[in-house]
């Protein structure tokens, strides 16, 4: 039982890795949000479940199921209230369009 | 298997001093605001794994799963503080 968990908490670090690469290399904000949003998400959500099935089924393995409910509820509402307000608020995506927000309709 | 843990820890540890970097030097106010989500829930698997490594899960997943949800509500409430104003500075 513990291999399952060591493997996905090594698949989950993999994802949090590749996240933190994402976001430091990639040219503009809305392609670093597009790194970090889901690679985050899936890659917290992994680890703590690997850390829940290293706890057992107890009282303390329910919060830890109950605190991976709400990072998948909280982490995409995060991530596209974070989007959404630098889009009204009118950060220009990386490119050669002519305009910024030339798609505002 | 602790070893396993205390390495998964400073890896974890290390991931939080790079998406640091974006918290600090970031060129828009987003890019600062995305890091500290990031350094956000990864605070979270580090709470987790420090009180498996020190055998205190009964206080450590309290805390952990309070600072899930103020992190979360903090992040959200500052993005729509934000929104609609012209931020473009840093």
């Amino acid at each position: 039982m513990s291999v399952v968990a060591y493997a996905l908490l090594s698949l989950g670090f993999f994802f949090v890795m590749t996240g933190v690469i994402g976001i430091l290399r990639l040219p503009d904000f809305y392609t670093r949000l597009h790194a970090m949003g889901k690679t985050d998400t899936i890659g917290v959500a992994l680890l703590v479940l690997g850390v829940a099935i290293l706890e057992g089924p107890s009282l303390n393995g329910l919060k830890i199921l109950l605190i991976i409910v709400f990072i998948g509820l909280a982490s995409p509402t995060a991530t596209h209230a974070l989007g959404r307000a630098a889009h009204r608020s009118g950060l220009a995506p990386w490119g050669n369009s002519p305009t910024p927000n030339d798609d505002e309709t | 298997m602790h070893e396993f843990l205390i390495a998964l820890t400073v890896g974890i540890a290390l991931a939080m001093l790079l998406s640091l970097y974006r918290l600090l030097k970031g060129p828009t106010l987003w890019d600062r605001l995305s890091g500290l989500g990031l350094v956000g829930t990864k605070t979270i698997v580090l709470l987790l794994l420090i009180g498996r490594i020190t055998n205190r899960e009964d206080i450590f997943v309290d805390i952990t799963l309070s600072y899930t949800l103020i992190s979360f509500i903090g992040s959200v409430a500052l993005a729509r503080y934000f929104e609609g104003k012209e931020t473009q500075r840093s």
